[in-house]
């Protein structure tokens, strides 16, 4: 998986990793807009550039067994890598195709990743990940979800 | 100009995140309700194809995780991916046996563990799975051999205390304080 820094074109490889109890002193919300500590109960990832430390943004799930589904409770970019002056492309799209590898590997052809955003940013998540919609929840299955996959998941 | 400033919020807004957190239980099972009916209405769709595509893929990343870290267990993980290769794809095990030209009872005892599966059949599944992944997504050729490998490591590694005393027996060295002294 790779992210690209806009200014130059370089793409850098990342890794995506679980949450230490120590990262979560870093974990500002001005930083990354929510209160993570919130969620130091639930399954929550990091992403990193290969090798480095810093934290580039984040991804909370919970694992719905009994519907085949995982359900992302909280994303987030970190702040100097959002809106229209962010340093790296491909963060959040990164994390949700992570979130789908996992449904995949867990629930084969009935896998599902599952989301609820803001109803005014409803429609840019449709369009930039090809979600489906119900009511108000946003979701990824088959066939999607392996597009998604492939799209983000090389080196 | 209402718009303009509309736009501008959903890029801004949808730039640094998401909160979906469940507010209430009701919430929770309404949503589970109502996306359960929406999907199997959408799986009923769904053609066959994609669902092999999503089986094999399924199967590329148990194998990718499993060679991420040792694993030391009793199961024959060569065998368990190949079975699950083999069966996503037929509907009877000898048409692939056909298909690789292998006899049956190789393929048999191979996916039943019991017996090793030669390098010219690992050579002939990675073709075979090079074909086939191609209409699913990226697939590294290497990855049976890794498995097989990675495996005979991992089994070797957690059997020393049945390989090693009769090995180490065989085998000789010289002292580090002769070595130096020459």
């Amino acid at each position: 998986m790779t992210v690209v820094e806009r200014l130059t074109g370089n793409i850098y490889q990342i890794e995506i990793l679980p949450v230490e109890n120590t990262d979560y002193k870093s974990l500002s919300k001005a930083r990354y807009f929510f209160d993570w500590k919130e969620e130091r109960k639930a399954e929550v990832y990091k992403l990193v550039m290969k090798g480095q430390q810093d934290i580039l943004g984040l991804v909370s799930i919970e694992r719905i067994p009994s519907e085949w589904r995982i359900h992302i409770r909280l994303l987030s970019v970190s702040k100097e890598n959002s809106g229209k002056g962010k340093v790296f492309e491909n963060i959040a799209g990164n994390l949700i195709a992570f979130v789908a590898k996992i449904a995949v590997v867990e629930f084969g052809a009935l896998a599902c990743v599952s989301l609820r955003p803001k109803s005014s940013i409803v429609q840019h998540y449709m369009k930039k990940y090809d979600m489906n919609i119900t009511g108000m929840t946003l979701s990824l299955e088959v066939p999607e979800i392996i597009n998604l996959i492939n799209k983000y998941d090389h080196d | 100009m209402t718009m303009t400033k509309n736009k501008k919020s959903t890029q801004v807004h949808s730039e640094y995140g998401v909160d979906s957190r469940y507010k209430t239980k009701k919430e929770r099972e309404l949503d589970s309700f109502a996306l359960m009916q929406a999907r199997l209405e959408r799986m009923k769709n769904l053609p066959r194809e994609e669902i092999l595509r999503a089986k094999l893929l399924q199967l590329k990343l148990k194998m990718e995780n499993y060679l991420k870290e040792p694993v030391y267990d009793k199961q024959n993980h060569f065998a368990h991916f190949l079975e699950m290769y083999v069966d996503a794809l037929y509907l009877r095990r000898i048409e692939f046996a056909k298909d690789i030209n292998v006899t049956p009872i190789f393929l048999s005892q191979v996916i039943n563990s019991h017996r090793e599966p030669s390098e010219e059949f690992i050579l002939k599944l990675m073709i075979h799975s090079e074909k086939v992944f191609k209409n699913v997504g990226e697939f590294h050729k290497k990855i049976w051999y890794q498995i097989y490998f990675h495996e005979k490591l991992c089994n070797t590694m957690s059997n020393q205390d049945k390989w090693r005393p009769d090995i180490e027996k065989q085998v000789r060295h010289i002292e580090f304080a002769s070595l130096t002294k020459k």
